[in-house]
């Protein structure tokens, strides 16, 4: 059992279809309205049939009033990590601190290379996304002395300007699966951002992933607790129950605080396009789920009776 | 000289804190056409531009925005082409996109130096490198954002690389592309390629602006454009006062005096007044706009345009034989060219792919009718009439012809609360005709899909989920006006006009272009709407039960059909489609009782909701239809065993991709078949099969006559004219080419399953 004691965050991850144009934004306003804390979108540049995605999130920011925003996540090789770093502060200054940093290294590399970017293996890709961190972070640091200077292998930063600095400290949350890239947010994220649907061996996988991150994070000399586990998740509801998230609310609540308390995931993100499913999961599975969380943490808190 | 513009002026807004917010939307509200940034990715005081332009676009409404300008060598082009059309889709079409080379060629300020860039991260360019980085994403930019091309990009640059990447999202508008810079290089690039020059006067020196139109309209000359099709942009900064103590240093009077000779000698399309103070942009957008404005207009020989520039490239995808310079103003500000950025929105319809040469928009019946009269000057090439262009039989558009799209003609509203009756234009969809009704508890039966087009569906018939019930859409209409061949507007309704209204009532196509429609709707509450999955093992026997349960179903119930051929292995599956007139859950599943006990279900979802939902699940997604459509349509009073093994034997020969069966009989056969051109009223089904092979259709489609009793011709792509004979029966054919005769003589309305008029007594000479 792994709970690392995160308050719970909510959100949805919506398609990002350019068709009809205004589908992605009414979806993040519903999802604004029904008081979730989080909306997202999937970024895969090489799409024509998806919005621009860091485009969609400022203008969804500027549509909503309450909710957090992130990719789900970035494709890193098609943006630049310094002008990234910026556009993110700015987003975050503007949207008065409700950017998050969802980030990926890349995965379709055929597409990424055909849309100009550069194509990296797996191990690249990785050290590149430690790299593209560590730009955004020191862009960031607006308050630290001197320019940035990054010499990486991939990015090279000499000499730029810091700043500005966001308006709340903005998560940077991975997409991630194997060990390496596992590590690497042990060592240099806030969050871990994986779907459910791509872990072979389902929510069990969960505990051994884990591990990775909690042991590259002891190393690092940070606390395992430093990095937010987050999980993308799709279900239906259905009056009875049939499997995981498949059922009534009550159950989705019991599936998915089930999820904090064994394997220490605190936000959860509902893949739908549906505005029916979003008010239930906001009105009906998010307040249930809070409570048999923290009644479990309570009764831990106070120690056997 | 003047290049014809239409006069716009914008602001240039230095982009910090929530003040760019504020002096944006303050820009808005003075009516500047355009707010635009700077964009300094190296510059922390700064807002990331695109960020920014995007946020504010979410908190504008009118305004247009632009960078002032963007910096290539930080963006990736391909990226920037997406991430330009999206912000142009969500803002719905007020994007402009400036671009420019990053620095100056000697690497200074203002726009930003090398060290900057390369400090970022980017690439250090030189002088010749930068320009031709800037010509390559210009390239790719354009190449991306031209939707409507099918092939994907690909474009091999010295900078940039893009290899088979699918083109598009098509933006909303068509987006220009201007570039900024003063050096000539750039000049003549903006001359070869752009659709904008973007400068700030304050770095040129005397005879700089001039000297440099020269360089822009020759370098356009040369590459074979029309120098009139690129936008000057002049950035300005100046302060008001009392008195005249230089240029832009002074009243608003010394502005105007300042200023018009740029508009008028100079080229100067649009005015950007560089400020940050409130006041000054207000006394600008008060004093000084309308002054200039008006001297302009009085300084040149003609007023200056309101529409778009046509630009040579767009000119060229031209086809023979439209006068499209001949247009009226009235149509030439809303029709759409092949080179248009609308056209792949319009070009084809819901299954059928099309190539006219021009799409005319009208906006009221006015204009219909000087469409009409458009097209009728071009009486060799074929002529579409469009509402929602979903018409399965696909004669909304054609190759080469004339389309009217009266997607604009879309109102909907309540004449008279105490009677239902409402007045629907052509290009609405039952989608929002339905939502528009649902507040009051009404409904009017429409077809079985939301995003169908009123026009075309309520001149041929309408069969749909409240047709037992309710009867056929024009079983609803009350009157109608309509624009006649010859240009006159007519009512046609039981009193004026009656044979006209006959006529419309199933053969409207041919008779002209109805402008709107009365309807007397029906009260319908909530409704039962079912889909049911069955596993159909015997087809034939599935499909024969399936007529016995629907036909006598009680009359609040209708239901559809739809079956595909069954996969390799496995049995074949029904999905049916069904509305209960009831909100009453029981009694919704007393009627669908019947039907669960066709045959084992595999899935089945039974909900109560109101009609407009069900309408409403249609998404509003533009018609992309490729090639020709190959559909078969018959009615058949009921479904034998003979015909049941028929359709069992066409589901299974591979021919068929789709077969439906629509219930009608009920309140539709309650109406005389003398009443209205719709004259099968004794049918129980309207049969429907798709198939791609026409020839192979056609074939397997013709031996199944004998079990037909004529034809629903919205479903009909079958040109041969015997099937008119199948639309009609003979007495009602005759009639109607009587007064096609009377109505059309010269058959201008032909393109939509053809009755040929008889000349009658009033045959003009």
């Amino acid at each position: 059992m792994s709970d690392y004691g995160h308050d719970l965050l909510f959100g949805t991850f919506v398609t990002p279809t350019n068709q009809p144009a205004a589908h992605a934004v009414d979806l993040a306003v519903a999802s604004d309205r029904a008081g979730l804390d989080l909306v997202t979108f999937q970024d895969h540049p090489y799409q024509p049939r998806f919005h621009d995605t860091w485009t969609l999130l400022s203008y969804a920011a500027s549509r909503t009033s309450r909710i957090h925003l992130s990719a789900n996540v970035l494709n890193l090789p098609l943006r630049q990590p310094a002008v990234l770093a910026r556009s993110a502060a700015s987003l975050d200054l503007l949207s008065g601190g409700r950017l998050e940093l969802g980030l990926g290294a890349g995965g379709f590399w055929d597409a990424i290379e055909a849309m100009g970017g550069r194509r990296l293996s797996a191990g690249q890709a990785v050290e590149a996304l430690e790299e593209g961190i560590t730009v955004i972070r020191e862009i960031w640091a607006a308050d630290k002395p001197g320019p940035v200077r990054v010499a990486g292998k991939y990015y090279r930063v000499h000499g730029a300007k810091r700043g500005p600095k966001p308006a709340h400290d903005v998560g940077i949350w991975v997409g991630a699966y194997k060990p390496r890239m596992l590590r690497l947010i042990g060592r240099a994220a806030d969050g871990w951002l994986p779907s459910l649907g791509y872990l072979p061996g389902g929510v069990e996988d969960l505990a051994e992933l884990n591990a990775h991150i909690d042991g590259a994070a002891v190393a690092a000399g940070r606390e395992p607790g430093a990095v937010r586990r987050l999980l993308n998740v799709s279900g239906r509801f259905a009056p009875t129950g049939r499997a995981f998230l498949d059922g009534p609310a009550e159950q989705w609540a019991e599936d998915l605080a089930g999820l904090t308390l064994e394997y220490g995931i605190t936000g959860f993100i509902l893949g739908t396009d549906d505005e029916y499913t979003i008010e239930a999961f906001a009105a009906e599975v998010a307040p249930a789920t809070r409570e048999l969380v923290a009644a479990e943490r309570g009764a831990v808190a106070a120690g056997p009776a | 000289m003047n290049y014809g513009h239409p006069l716009e002026f914008g602001t240039f807004i230095t982009p910090t804190g929530e003040d760019a917010v504020t002096l944006a939307r303050r820009s808005e509200e003075l009516g500047y056409d355009l707010v635009t940034f700077q964009d300094r990715p190296f510059q922390p005081d700064l807002h990331d531009t695109w960020t920014l332009m995007s946020w504010v676009a979410g908190r504008t409404e009118r305004i247009h925005i632009a960078a002032n300008v963007l910096s290539v060598p930080l963006r990736q082009p391909a990226v920037l082409a997406r991430a330009a059309a999206s912000l142009d889709l969500l803002s719905g079409g007020r994007l402009d996109l400036a671009l420019g080379a990053g620095a100056e060629p000697d690497g200074t300020a203002p726009d930003g130096s090398w060290d900057a860039i390369e400090a970022m991260g980017g690439p250090r360019l030189d002088p010749d490198g930068a320009v031709d980085a800037l010509a390559e994403a210009v390239d790719v930019v354009r190449g991306m954002l031209d939707a409507g091309e099918p092939t994907p990009l690909c474009f091999a640059g010295e900078h940039y690389r893009i290899d088979a990447v699918g083109r598009g999202p098509l933006p909303r508008h068509q987006v220009p592309i201007w570039l900024g810079g003063r050096e000539r290089r750039v000049l003549r690039l903006i001359g070869r390629k752009a659709d904008g020059w973007v400068v700030t006067l304050g770095h040129l020196g005397p005879g700089d602006l001039r000297a440099g139109n020269k360089i822009i309209d020759e370098a356009a000359a040369a590459a074979g454009r029309d120098p009139a099709e690129i936008r000057r942009l002049v950035n300005i900064a100046g302060t008001f006062g009392d008195e005249r103590r230089g240029f832009l240093q002074g009243p608003p009077r010394a502005w105007v005096d300042d200023l018009l000779p740029l508009a008028v000698e100079d080229g100067a399309g649009t005015f950007v007044l560089i400020c940050d103070d409130p006041e000054a942009l207000e006394r600008f957008a008060r004093e000084v706009v309308p002054a200039l404005r008006a001297a302009v207009d009085a300084a040149l020989p003609a007023p200056l345009p309101t529409g778009p520039v046509r630009g040579a490239a767009a000119r060229a995808k031209r086809r023979t034989g439209i006068d499209y310079d001949g247009l009226p103003r009235s149509l030439a500000r809303t029709a759409v060219e092949p080179g248009d950025i609308d056209y792949p929105r319009v070009r084809a319809n819901y299954m059928r792919g099309g190539s006219p040469g021009v799409v005319l928009r009208p906006g009221s019946t006015a204009e219909v009718a000087e469409a009409l009269a458009f097209a009728r000057r071009h009486p060799d090439l074929p002529m579409g009439v469009r509402s929602g262009g979903h018409g399965i039989s696909g004669r909304s558009t054609n190759d080469g012809g004339i389309v009217i799209d009266l997607g604009a003609l879309d109102a909907v509203e309540v004449l008279d609360e105490a009677t239902r009756r409402v007045r629907i234009g052509p290009g609405a969809r039952w989608k929002r005709v339905a939502a528009a009704l649902s507040p009051y508890g009404w409904a009017l039966t429409s077809g079985d899909y939301g995003g169908v087009g009123v026009g075309g569906l309520a001149t041929a018939g309408g069969i749909g989920f409240l047709g037992r019930k309710h009867g056929l859409t024009i079983d609803h209409l009350r009157a109608v006006e309509m624009v006649l061949a010859d240009g006159s507007v007519v009512r046609a309704s039981d009193t004026e006009n009656p044979d006209l209204f006959w006529a419309v009532r199933g053969a409207g196509a041919n008779f002209g272009i109805v402008t709107s429609f009365e309807f007397e709707v029906d009260e319908v509450g909530a409704v039962g709407w079912a889909q049911l999955g069955f596993v159909a093992s015997d087809m034939a026997g599935f499909l024969r039960r399936f007529g016995e349960v629907a036909s006598t179903a009680p009359r609040d119930t209708t239901a559809f059909l739809v079956m595909g051929p069954p996969r390799r292995g496995q049995p074949a599956v029904a999905q049916l489609y069904g509305m209960v007139d009831s909100a009453d859950p029981d009694t919704v599943i007393a009627q669908l009782q019947p039907f669960a006990q066709i045959a084992p279900m595999f899935q089945q979802e039974v909900v109560i909701a109101p009609y407009a939902e069900v309408m409403g699940m249609a998404p509003d997604a533009e018609h992309q239809g490729r090639g020709e459509p190959v559909s078969r349509s018959a009615f058949v009073r009921e479904v034998t065993p003979a015909f049941a093994q028929a359709a069992e034997r066409l589901l299974t020969s591979g021919v068929v991709y789709f077969f439906q069966l629509r219930t009608v009989g009920g309140a539709v056969a309650d109406v005389d078949p003398d009443a209205t051109a719709y004259a099968h009223r004794d049918a129980g089904f309207s049969v429907i099969a798709m198939g791609v092979d026409r020839e192979r259709l056609d074939r397997l489609w013709d031996g199944l006559s004998e079990h037909f009793d004529g034809l629903y011709l919205s479903f009909e792509t079958d040109q041969r004219p015997e099937r008119l004979a199948d639309a009609f029966p003979p007495a009602t054919l005759r009639r109607l080419r009587e007064l096609k005769g009377r109505y059309d003589p010269d058959n201008v309305f032909r393109d939509n399953f053809n009755i040929r008029p008889i000349p009658g007594t009033e045959e003009k000479p």
